[in-house]
Parts: C-alpha cells; structure tokens; sequence
C-alpha cells in the first residue's frame, strides 16, 4: 500500500534499489498467440510479473440482459492465481479485481469498435500467474494485445504503466518494495495516436508538481509499452512496425 | 508510424490497429476515419480495389457476407425457426419457408433438432449485424453423420487452395466426403480412420497457413 511513511531508503547515488535509474522501465517481453483455444492471446512478463490474457469473440452476449441494443460489451475478467503472491491468495473473485476488471473494461471499450457488434460481448480474461506490483497495468497491456490478435477492430492499442514516488522522488515502474513501502502510485492507460487518458488512478499523495512530474513519466513509459507491443505483434505476423 | 519495411516475401507488411494508411486513398473495410485520415482497424494487410483501401484481418471470428456457403449448427428451435450457430457474432436465423419441407407450426425439432448441421448460404445481412441463412439454394441441404472441424475464417481460402487443389488432395488421398464453409467449419464424412486423417490435414493447413511448401507437406501428412 503506497502513501505510508516507511525509513527504508529507495535511492541510493542515483540508482534504485533493483539497479534501474528513476526513469527506468523493468524488462517487459510480450508473446502473441500462445493461447490454442482462445481466439486472441498474449502472454507478458513484466519484470516478475506473469500474465496471460486471452480474448473470446465477439460472441453473444449472455446473459442477456447484459446485452446492449446497439453495441458489444467488453467483458474483462482480472483473476490473481493463489500462488502468485507470497501469502497463498484465497482463489476467486474479490472486491480488488473486480475494480480492476471494470476499469480495464472500460479503458478497453475506448478503443474496440464496439458499434459494430450489436448485442455482442468480447471476453477478455486476464490471469495473472505471478505478481510483483503493477500487475493492472501489465492485464491491460497484455488485454490490447490479445485482443489485436483477435482480429477485433479497434482504433488503437493502448499501452498501460506506472510512475510513483519514493523517498521523496517521483520513479517510474515501481517494483513490489516501492510499491509496498513508498509513498504513491500513478497507474496510467492512454490512447497513444490521440492521447487521450483511458485509465488514471493514484494511490498515495502527490504534490500537483510531483504529480504533473509522475504523469509525464508514466505517458513517456506507455509510449515506450506500445513500442514493445506493436514489435511483439509485428514479429508474430512476419511483419515489421 | 507507418510500417516502411517486411520481412514478408511478399513484400507487404502486416498493419497494426490505428495505423496510418496511405493518404490518397478512401477508407474501404477494415479501416476507420479520424480527423480526416484513415486508419486500419484490424490486424491485417492491406489490399487496394477500385480506389478503396481494404485491410484483410489475418485473425478473428467470421463475418457474414451475402452469398457465402456456411456450415450451420443448430442451437435453437423455435415454433417456425431455428437459430444457427454460423460462428459469427450472432447466432443466425433460419426459417421454415428458406427450406423445401413443409415444417407444422412447431414442429421445427423434427426436421432440424439442436446440434444437428446444415450446409446452408447466406442469403440476409442487416445493418445491425443480424443474418439469416437459407437452405433454397444449390447444394444447400441438412448434413447427415460426419464431424465438424473449426479452422480459423481467414485460412479457409488457404484449406481450398487455388481452384480447389489442396481440398481436392484430402478428398482424394481420404476419400471422405467434405464441405468447406466460408465460416471456417468444416464438415467431414468418411471412414472413422479416414475422417480422422482429413481433420488433421484441415488442421494443419489452417495452423500453418503461412508457410511454404505446404501441398507436398500435406502430400506427405496422407501418404
């Protein structure tokens, strides 16, 4: 939980305690089409995160009440696997992912062409198999990629990471100790061709400042995402972006 | 933004949901427009006709185009319909008077019951993405025995192959009788052995689609 005051001291001569710079990245490598049974599939590591997502549809929507009249519905599915963290996670779904699971639906509804499926739902079904904080960013991430796999029309891919603070220095990417004892956490979602916002939460305290500082940071840190995205795909179909 | 370069032999180069496409051409399908330019809306690559730009997705579930031979699944009955599993979007419609029985007012189940198959064309597309499908047309009829294979709509040009080569090749070597819908199901009547081989073939092709020498491949695959 970020925003507690915690001594531990994050920045030592420049450099984070896991090695990287403030504005540094962890390792992201994306894998496209690992899924047989899904229509679209993404598996990404992200630093120690592990997620796999994986796309169905447009299919009908059930139950039907659900169903819209005159567009699809993006039905996203955020699970933790129980050994993903350390202390064993009681398996299911819980009040923090089925936040999760909304926001991600809703950032993704900005980009599918949901129009043109009237009545319809996209499912898309994100496990995380193990987490090391940002693990929302990294199911959207892997989401938009599966779900471009899928041949789902949509007008972009969104590209999702995070900037924070600690001791007192605006990082971007945190890890699970900044995470845990830091002092905020910025996780942003953004529509790269436009530059519209499609997820912004922060948890924690930042001055407008510090906060202006970690926006710009984590915008800088979707753009380089999208990047990585774009080539994961590219080099899936023999192509190159 | 732009892809400038491929490794594809073809030359092409696959685009990416929300790339830009060339600036003199109108907007065909698979794209959308922004601010005046267009864009690709699906993952695919892109093929001009008649002044459009249309990107072909290389992925995704079937659409619906009027005329298409599909293989159809029952999933509901109705009092003087069925609804039918086309693999798209939303199940398709099939009503009694698109058939050449005479079908009682719900008596439906007796003639097509849930599961069973039909090779049937589509013959209705709306606006809002509803279809029907009909059985009044050449070859249309209800799909006796036999199994259904599902390959992925994009590689079912690549299952027939130029002129039917590749779907003549497993007919031949299996001897089963089969049907290709454009919906990317696939059905197969034989020797339970024999459909067993025909599948796997059908599998593969759609598995690899992309690569070369695929015919000998197969060749070898029902040697």
């Amino acid at each position: 939980m970020a925003g507690g005051n915690s001594d531990i001291k994050f920045i030592k001569k420049g450099k984070r305690l896991d090695g990287r710079k403030p504005d540094e990245l962890r390792k992201v490598r994306i894998e496209v089409g690992v899924l047989n049974r899904a229509d679209g599939s993404c598996y990404l590591e992200w630093g120690n995160n592990k997620v796999y997502a994986g796309v169905f549809g447009p299919i009908e929507c059930h139950p039907r009440h659900k169903q819209q009249q005159d567009r699809a519905i993006v039905q996203a599915r955020y699970t933790m696997a129980p050994f993903s963290v350390n202390d064993r996670k009681r398996p299911g779904y819980d009040r923090r992912s089925s936040e999760i699971s909304y926001i991600i639906s809703q950032a993704l509804e900005r980009v599918v062409m949901v129009e043109q499926f009237p009545r319809a739902a996209i499912r898309v079904d994100m496990q995380v198999v193990e987490a090391h904080a940002g693990t929302r960013c990294a199911a959207l991430t892997a989401a938009s990629v599966a779900l471009a796999d899928a041949g789902i029309p949509m007008r972009d891919i969104i590209p999702s990471c995070a900037a924070g603070k600690v001791s007192d220095t605006v990082v971007l990417d945190l890890n699970k100790e900044e995470d845990n004892y830091g002092q905020a956490d910025l996780p942003l979602a953004i529509v790269p061709s436009t530059g519209e916002v499609v997820l912004l939460q922060l948890d924690g305290h930042l001055t407008p400042d510090e906060f202006e500082q970690a926006f710009d940071m984590a915008y800088k840190g979707c753009m380089d995402i999208y990047e990585i995205q774009r080539a994961a795909l590219a080099d899936r179909y023999g192509g190159s972006a | 933004m732009n892809p400038s370069s491929s490794k594809q032999a073809s030359g092409r180069s696959v685009l990416l949901p929300g790339d830009k496409l060339e600036a003199d051409q109108k907007a065909g399908s698979g794209t959308f427009r922004r601010d005046g330019e267009s864009h690709a809306a699906v993952l695919g690559f892109p093929s001009e006709s008649s002044g459009y730009v249309n990107v072909h997705p290389l992925a995704g579930r079937y659409s619906p185009r009027v005329g298409d031979k599909v293989i159809a699944i029952c999933v509901e009955t109705g009092p003087s319909l069925w609804r039918m599993d086309i693999g798209a979007f939303q199940n398709s419609m099939l009503h009694h008077s698109e058939t050449d029985w005479k079908v009682d007012f719900g008596d439906t189940a007796s003639f097509i019951g849930i599961g069973d198959a039909a090779l049937a064309e589509v013959y209705m597309v709306d606006g809002s993405g509803s279809h029907q499908v009909t059985l009044k047309k050449d070859d249309c009829r209800k799909l006796y025995a036999g199994t259904i294979a599902r390959i992925s709509p994009p590689r079912v040009s690549r299952v027939i192959g130029k002129q039917g080569t590749m779907i003549t090749l497993i007919r031949e070597k299996t001897g089963c009788r089969i049907q290709v819908g454009q919906n990317g199901f696939v059905w197969i009547d034989g020797e339970p052995e024999q459909i067993a081989r025909a599948q796997k073939a059908v599998e593969t092709i759609s598995r690899e689609a992309t690569s070369r020498g695929l015919t000998e491949k197969i060749e070898k695959l029902l040697e």
